[in-house]
């Protein structure tokens, strides 16, 4: 029972809430990362679909023909094979996804240590936790649950971005590439109450003054 | 006896091009300032419009719960946000036509105090120096309609500008655009071109 109880005093926090505390610092920066990671992409996903637009409209005419040679497929393939810059924007957008990625995957380690920490308490104090809050007034459980929503939230943005980096290079209608770009860009699974989530999170570990 | 009326009529005059001068590059700055939000505006539009026409359950996209819906009222926060700071814009444009009329209507106020005192051989008397009053005066009634005119429009536009009305925000931009009176502005440029002998004669 070494945890220090007070939330004034930063430097020696130890156990549960040094953990917890440590885990608010990251969630912060991993999402500053992964917004950093977001714009990078959305330039990168802008190109790519300008490019295929611009390559479209001078294919237009072989498009038109497509149905009555069949061999207008293959020469279609080589077209997008021999094209070593669209080629290089994809590999670029392939990286900016991978890294956010192994953001996720910390992500997902800080949930499970969470819910390590609340079985922990679990143990040491029966299913009515602690007598005193860690921080200010949250629960551990409630730690637990906020960070959980932030992951579960990520992971659905992250197969978002899955999904477009797969389609969005192979994609002719200029109506779905710019919804493909328009959810890149706004995130639709980060909502306001997702930052509003971390600010609260930082708010009670004491990095942001109440 | 008029000697004194007309230079301080003069004076007034004078301030008054002063603070148009400075007025019109504020104006334009705000004016520039605008151009960005309108193209996003523009672009938001086009989003919402893309949205509408690609049917999501046909798409890769599909397995994504309540996809259409999230995206939509992202783009609408956008466009409202975007709204915002462009009425925020325009109310600037609306301070600045405040004082402009505010200012030439303390020049005519003063003209017709003293208008005995200003007969209209001395209104419309000019040298090399300076245009004469009437002239002037015409200006700054010209300048003032100017800025009265474009705030009315600029403020019409964007009160008719809805979020649920693409069609409406496709087009906001280039009736932006058209809005934009290089004639209007040159002609107060010219104005201050003619009177800055006159300003610099103190």
């Amino acid at each position: 029972m070494d945890e220090a109880t007070t939330p004034g005093r930063k430097s020696n926090l130890t156990g549960s809430a040094r953990k917890l505390k440590d885990n608010a610092a990251d969630w912060h920066n991993l999402i500053l990362k992964w917004d950093r990671l977001s714009d990078e992409g959305s330039t990168v996903a802008t190109k790519i679909v300008n490019f295929r637009l611009s390559k479209e409209s001078l294919k237009d005419p072989e498009v038109m023909m497509e149905g009555e040679s069949l061999s207008a497929a293959p020469a279609e393939r080589s077209a997008y094979q021999s094209n070593p810059e669209l080629e290089e924007e994809c590999i670029k957008l392939q990286n900016v996804v991978d890294k956010m990625a192994n953001i996720l995957s910390k992500m997902e380690k800080m949930v499970s240590a969470e819910k390590g920490i609340c079985e922990l308490e679990t143990f040491q104090y029966g299913e009515k936790g602690r007598p005193t809050p860690l921080f200010q007034t949250w629960s551990t459980r409630q730690f637990a649950e906020v960070s959980s929503g932030l992951y579960e939230a990520y992971k659905q943005e992250l197969a978002l971005k899955r999904t477009i980096l797969r389609e969005v290079a192979h994609t002719t209608n200029p109506d779905l590439c710019m919804v493909y770009l328009t959810c890149w860009l706004y995130q639709p699974y980060i909502q306001d109450n997702t930052k509003l989530l971390l600010e609260s999170l930082l708010m009670e570990t004491g990095f942001r003054a109440v | 006896m008029s000697q004194p009326a007309l230079l301080q009529f003069h004076q007034e005059l004078r301030k008054c091009f002063q603070s148009l001068k400075a007025n019109q590059t504020v104006w334009n700055g705000v004016l520039e300032e605008c151009t960005p939000l309108l193209s996003s505006l523009g672009n938001l539009a086009e989003q919402l419009r893309a949205l509408k026409s690609v049917e999501i359950a046909n798409t890769p996209l599909s397995t994504f719960p309540n996809l259409p819906e999230r995206l939509q009222h992202k783009l609408l926060n956008a466009v409202d946000t975007v709204l915002g700071e462009l009425s925020e814009k325009v109310n600037a444009l609306d301070l600045m036509r405040a004082s402009v009329c505010k200012q030439v209507a303390a020049v005519f106020q003063m003209y017709e105090q003293n208008s005995e005192l200003l007969p209209i051989s001395t209104c419309v008397a000019r040298c090399a120096l300076s245009p004469s009053i009437a002239d002037m005066l015409e200006w700054l009634q010209d300048t003032e309609r100017y800025y009265r005119m474009q705030c009315i429009q600029r403020k019409n536009l964007l009160q008719l500008l809805k979020p649920d009305d693409l069609t409406l925000l496709e087009t906001a931009p280039k009736r932006w655009t058209s809005l934009d009176s290089p004639r209007g502005e040159d002609r107060i440029s010219g104005a201050l071109f003619q009177v800055s002998f006159f300003m610099a004669s103190d």
